[in-house]
């Protein structure tokens, strides 16, 4: 029975709605429904997409609350990652409502959705215009809730309509309208400069407003749009600073410190004032982050020039105390400090190594991964071994930090408790990146001890294999090869070292990138070795599946049968056959091989072998002139000499190289090929289908000249190919040639020279595979004794060889930055980080040239404005919102083609520091 | 001052409970992001630090009994110390205004997480109100005025 006077069932439910009781499924419903659901992921997809269907329903209801319900629900369902962009023209419609609990929902879907679609803000402009009206009843609440709203979908078009409703706003009498004016101005001015340039004065006079909200939020907007133009608000600074003095608020102050470091970047004129102040403040307080913001701004503000010494240990001074805190973020924080401070002028810090080397156990990886930054700036020569070993220790050992370090620990039981930190891989990349960088700085200038840094590659080497990294492979057989070139002294040493790498199995098959140089050392400084023949043997073994491995294999295996054939001159004939044959089927299997360097490579030396193989044949007595003067000038005409990076590039660009003059001219031709003709007829054996003639030329030119056994190489010109004939000639060339006969002895005397520098026993190096020797030179005795004193000598390190420098500009920044190849100290003083300060300077270019603002009204401001209108003219409403500060609006991808162009700006910076980008990579 | 990229709080079953964008990232940047964040925030250690070196910028993150504040933040320009403290605030604010805040009461309530949000962080996630009297004085002003409202409705 229903009574005339009772409220129907449909006025009931109407009446309860506001009170939070929905009959259809209310926010709570939803929130315990889905803490139902959570146990299988399929379930909750279900129960999600079954509500997220019944809101699409509920959203169309003409019932306001249902409406306003099913929206928040959506707000909420949008952190499950459920788009509900779909339902904006419904949020518009929650966001008109009157009633102020609907516009709060709406505003708050408003923001987590609207910046999404650009569609909806046409329709929202004047519904904004309209809350933002003062119409009595509420306005406060309203208003406040229109402008937050605001400040979350601010486009240009949005900024210029409404930027006058805020400007009269800023007159309000009720503080809070005034702040949130100011905040919802801040986008404004972003996305339409010329506001902030015609209202400036009613806008910064809100800084010495009575209600000190006001002025803090003032000064954030202040402090913001500095970040983007600091110029405008230059002549304010004596404003600021009063504040500064004034105010014991931390929280402006730390905002007013960072407005300082934005003005004073522009303006030098303010730190002779500021400094002192700035260093008293930071005596004064004792809010760490007041501490902070303090050093931050007289580092990045440009206050700390690399001779203020005084400044610099005031700030460390704090950094130390920050350093030795049971704070992991304040030990955070003080490593990337010392950085920045280190960067200025690393003077600074290598006092501090004792501090830095602490950092490296810190229990926390990323204080520890910021320290080891800070090695290249703290290291030296007398903490490097340590160093070395503290990182050296983390890759093998377990690492455990005792807890006991912090005092408020909670129970007893903590203080014996060790923590174990576990080691991700990029940290330990990151180690033996540093570790290679620290050791190899500046041509070794660190480095006392080249034995044990021999045995820390080696023992780095088979760390490294878990870390399967590429990367590190390749640049730990580079440092092989630095210190075999630039290190005559160590050779042998190393060789050994090296030889063991590459006989592991180990090795080879978690590390193969390192072999490609080791391989290339092993056959370029194959004299050091005693039996080539095993050692072949032994290469010949390993798989190489690598093709620049399979490149580099083909020369090497040669250079070591040089070596070996020519080196102790009792090669027997016999086994120089036996091996060469070994060679031969070697090579016949690479030449299938699919790589095209490999292949031609070893068809090279296949042919070449094969001579050998049959002129062994002809007198097996003795060692044919093809392998014992022919095949050792392939290789030892030169003693090969580290070059410093760019170098060659320099040459390139500086040789004048003449293509164009013939080397014969006509008539020359004319009669060399005349002579030849005549030889050809009078000569026995020589083939007229040679292809070359004035190769053959030459050597028939010769041939009456020379000794017996050329003249049974002579024979083999008949099977010839060209490139043979070319060698034969090149030898003859060099045995007429006065000079090239001194430079084939002199090849060996260098080699006997190198060989007395390597005073080693064959114990001294015991991780070589037994069968490989490496030769000692008797005539020298080992001095053993002298080991001792040997360490505090230092060795010589090769210098780089230059070419004078021609074009100092454009290529000095390649040239110091890599590491292995610098021999010039210039940037020695300064700590390698070029890739870190790219990001600071490319900050503030690109968001000063994305959106330039007005300053005031100056003559020389005008320039810019004008050039920004055009720019606003130009806009099409497509394109602009393309602020990246900004919420975006509009559509994303030109946003995102914007960073992408910036990307490889960045790139191009560090291009030239491949050590750090490396770094950088395990970072990111 | 400091210049928040997003605010996401996070349950320590890596549950998203709160998030908010003040830069903009596509669907799949956030979608990837709330997933690894959570992984790495929920991997760290006791004894660590709070700040994580995440992409292009830095991570702060602080937990709160059960839950994970986490704010991504400028690499460059931004103080982590403040942002921790940023984070407190925001928990202090809720913790007077929940009275004892849960993370149940953030769950139900989260538009009025939101509210204290937004009062607090300008849009593009600049601090914009310290006070904690303010704001609070300004949501429990916003709630009397949506009852009244709601009263009047009902009377009506």
């Amino acid at each position: 029975m229903t009574s005339a006077f009772a409220p129907s069932t449909e006025e009931v439910m109407q009446r309860l709605r506001p009170f939070g009781l929905f009959f259809e499924k209310s926010l709570k419903d939803l929130i315990k429904g889905i803490r139902a659901h959570s146990e299988t992921p399929e379930q909750l997809g279900q129960f999600l997409s079954q509500a997220l269907s019944e809101c699409r329903e509920e959203v169309n209801s003409a019932e306001f609350n249902l409406k306003t319900n099913a929206v928040l629900k959506l707000t909420y369902l949008e952190m499950y990652g459920y788009d509900m962009s779909w339902a904006n023209f419904h949020i518009l419609e929650v966001m008109s409502s009157n009633k102020i609990q609907q516009k709060r929902v709406g505003y708050l879907a408003a923001s987590q959705s609207f910046y999404k679609d650009s569609d909806i803000l046409m329709l929202a402009t004047n519904l904004l215009k309209k809350d933002l009206k003062y119409d009595g009843l509420n306005d406060k609440v309203k208003m406040g809730i229109a402008l937050s709203g605001l400040s979350t979908m601010v486009t240009s078009s949005l900024a210029r309509d409404l930027c006058d409703d805020l400007i009269s706003m800023l007159s309000s009498n009720r503080p809070y309208i005034r702040k949130k004016a100011i905040a919802a101005l801040f986008k404004v001015f972003l996305d339409f400069p010329e506001a902030l340039r015609d209202n400036f004065e009613s806008f910064v006079a809100r800084l010495e407003d009575e209600d000190s909200s006001v002025v803090s939020a003032t000064i954030s907007v202040i402090c913001e749009l500095s970040k983007k133009n600091p110029v405008p608000f230059i002549p304010l600074s004596p404003l600021f600073y009063e504040m500064l003095i004034n105010i014991d608020n931390n929280w402006i102050i730390i905002r007013l410190l960072k407005l300082f470091t934005n003005l004073s970047q522009v303006e030098s004129k303010l730190k002779p004032k500021l400094l002192p102040k700035i260093l008293e403040l930071m005596d004064l307080t004792s809010a760490t982050s007041v501490i902070y913001e303090s050093i931050n701004c007289i580092v990045k503000g440009g206050m700390l020039g690399d001779t203020d010494l005084d400044t610099a240990m005031n700030c460390l001074e704090q950094i130390t105390k920050f350093c030795n805190s049971n704070d992991p973020n304040l030990r955070y924080v003080s490593v990337v400090l010392f950085y920045k401070i280190g960067k200025i002028n690393t003077e600074f810090i290598s006092e501090y190594d004792d501090l830095v080397i602490l950092l490296l156990k810190d229990v926390d990886i990323s204080i520890r991964s910021r320290a080891l930054e800070l090695l290249e700036g703290a290291a030296n020569e007398d903490n490097l071994p340590k160093t070395v070993k503290i990182l050296l220790k983390q890759f093998i050992e377990k690492n455990t930090v005792p807890l006991s370090r912090s005092e408020k620990s909670s129970g007893t039981m903590d203080q014996f408790k060790t923590i174990e930190v576990d080691m991700p891989a990029f940290y330990k990349v990151k180690m033996a990146f540093t570790i290679l960088k620290i050791c190899s700085m500046n041509s070794y200038a660190n480095l006392v001890d080249f034995e044990w840094y021999i045995t820390v590659l080696r023992d780095l080497c088979f760390v490294s294999m878990e870390l399967k990294d590429e990367n590190l492979g390749r640049k730990l057989g580079e440092e092989w090869r630095n210190i075999l070139v630039k290190v005559p002294e160590m050779r042998g040493k190393a060789m050994g070292a090296v030889l063991e790498l590459v006989s592991s199995n180990d090795i080879s098959t978690y590390l193969p990138s390192v072999l490609k140089e080791c391989i290339w050392c092993i056959g370029e400084y194959s004299n050091l070795v005693d039996n080539g023949d095993d050692l072949i043997t032994l290469l010949m073994r390993v798989k190489f599946t690598a093709a620049d491995i399979g490149q580099i294999l083909i020369h090497a295996l040669l250079k070591i049968f040089s070596n070996w054939c020519n080196n102790r001159g009792s090669a027997e004939p016999i086994e120089v056959k036996r091996l060469v044959e070994q060679l031969i089927t070697f090579l016949e299997t690479y030449s299938l091989s699919k790589f095209v360097e490999v292949q031609e490579r070893s068809y090279e030396y296949l042919e070449f072998l094969k001579l050998c193989d049959e002129s062994i044949d002809v007198n097996i007595q003795e060692l044919p002139l093809l392998i014992t003067d022919v095949l050792p000038s392939l290789f030892n005409s030169y003693e090969l000499n580290p070059i410093s990076l760019g170098t060659q590039k320099r040459l390139q660009s500086n040789v004048t190289i003449d293509l164009e003059t013939p080397f014969l001219s006509e008539s020359d031709l004319q009669n060399l090929l005349n002579r030849s003709e005549y030889k050809l007829e009078a000569g026995e054996n020589i083939p007229e289908n040679l292809s070359d003639d004035s190769d053959s030329s030459i050597f028939s030119q010769h041939d009456d000249l020379h000794s017996p056994d050329l003249l049974k190489e002579e024979e083999y010109t008949r099977v010839d190919t060209k490139r043979q004939s070319d060698e034969i000639q090149r030898k003859i060339d060099r045995q007429t040639n006065p000079f090239y006969l001194d430079d084939g002895d002199d090849a060996r005397v260098i080699r006997q020279k190198s060989n007395s520098l390597v005073d080693l026993e064959p114990e001294e190096s015991p991780g070589v595979s037994n069968a490989i020797r490496l030769s000692k030179d008797e005539r020298i005795p080992v001095e053993n004794p002298q080991k001792k004193n040997k360490k505090k000598k230092r060795l010589q390190v090769l210098a780089d060889e230059t070419v004078p420098d021609t074009h100092p500009s454009t290529e000095s920044d390649e040239h110091h930055d890599n590491n292995s190849a610098t021999s010039g100290n210039t940037f020695s003083n300064k700590i390698n980080l070029r890739n870190r300060s790219k990001l600071e300077g490319f900050d503030f270019a690109s968001n000063k040239s994305l959106t330039p603002l007005s300053p005031d009204s100056t003559g020389e401001a005008q320039a810019d404005l004008d050039k920004l209108r055009a720019k606003f003219a130009n806009q099409s409403l497509e394109d602009s919102a393309q602020d990246e500060e900004v919420i975006v609006i509009k559509r994303k991808k030109p946003r995102k083609s914007k960073k992408s162009k910036k990307k490889p700006k960045d790139k191009e910076n560090s291009a030239n520091d491949k050590q750090d980008t490396h770094q950088n990579a395990g970072e990111v | 001052m400091t210049d928040i990229k997003y605010m996401i709080l996070i349950s320590r079953q890596g549950k998203v409970r709160l998030v908010r964008w003040y830069h903009t990232f596509t669907a799949k940047e956030e979608s990837k992001m709330l997933k690894e964040l959570a992984a790495i925030v929920l991997s760290r250690k006791a004894r660590m630090c709070n700040i994580l070196e995440y992409h292009d910028h830095k991570v702060v993150y602080k937990r709160y009994a059960s839950l994970y504040f986490v704010c991504g933040i400028n690499a460059d320009s931004d103080n982590e110390l403040l942002t921790l403290e940023i984070i407190h605030r925001f928990v202090e604010i809720m913790d007077t205004y929940f009275n004892n805040v849960c993370e149940l009461d953030i769950i139900f309530n989260f538009a009025k997480a939101y509210d204290i949000l937004n009062e607090m962080l300008m849009c593009d996630g600049s601090l914009v109100e310290t006070s904690k009297q303010e704001i609070i004085k300004h949501i429990t002003h916003m709630d009397a005025v949506e009852t009244n409202d709601n009263l009047n409705r009902v009377f009506a």
